[in-house]
């Protein structure tokens, strides 16, 4: 069974690659937009879990 | 000087076929095949691969697959309208009964939102094909 981390991993990695390749016209663009992308994905959501760890203790 | 209107002329030179309609009519019918239509072979092959990827996680998630008769409020809707971006994914599901009809544990719920957004990125893909097969966007 998928557990959440993989889930968010696989999420962000999926979206980014679609992100990459339609918002930028040169290969490379794509490339880092769409690692740029998934950088912040992944730590958005690492960010907001630990904010919300720290509301709830 | 050339007018605004004479520029974006300029950069739409095939936009009077029927080629960039057929190519976002396929690409949103089938991930990728947009971009397989204007030659974009490998952009195609990844869009295929991810977005068939979002919809595979979400139906193993027991993603609810929304349906014009579960529709009671905004969010329906747009779950709804979301989901059908997937096209013949979506078309698939509803005629195998795939995923789930209520979403009845947590993941669920996540496996509703991979098949959403998995449906608006396919229209997204599908209007970037429909951009590259009438110039407006200029694929490298």
């Amino acid at each position: 069974m998928l557990t959440h981390f993989p889930a968010v991993l696989l999420f962000s990695l999926f979206t980014s690659v679609v992100f990459g390749i339609t918002q930028r016209a040169e290969p490379k663009m794509m490339v880092r937009f769409g690692a740029f992308c998934f950088a912040i994905f992944v730590g958005a959501t690492v960010v907001v879990s630990w904010l919300m760890y720290a509301i709830k203790h | 000087m050339a007018t605004e209107a004479e520029q974006i002329a300029q950069r739409v030179p095939g936009e009077k076929s029927s080629f960039p309609a057929l190519a976002l009519l396929v690409g949103w019918l089938v991930p990728g095949a947009g971009h397989f239509m204007v030659g974009k072979w490998v952009r195609g092959l990844l869009l295929f691969v991810s977005i068939l990827g979002m919809y595979l996680i979400g139906l193993g998630l027991q993603g609810k697959i929304y349906s014009p008769a579960d529709i009671q409020g905004i969010l329906d809707i747009l779950n709804f309208v979301g989901q059908l971006g997937l096209g013949l994914l979506y078309a698939v599901a509803r005629v195998f009964n795939l995923g789930a009809s209520t979403v009845v544990t947590t993941v669920g719920d996540y496996g509703s939102k991979f098949l959403v957004v998995g449906g608006l990125l396919n229209l997204i893909s599908a209007v970037d094909a429909h951009s590259l097969a009438n110039g407006r966007k200029k694929g490298a």
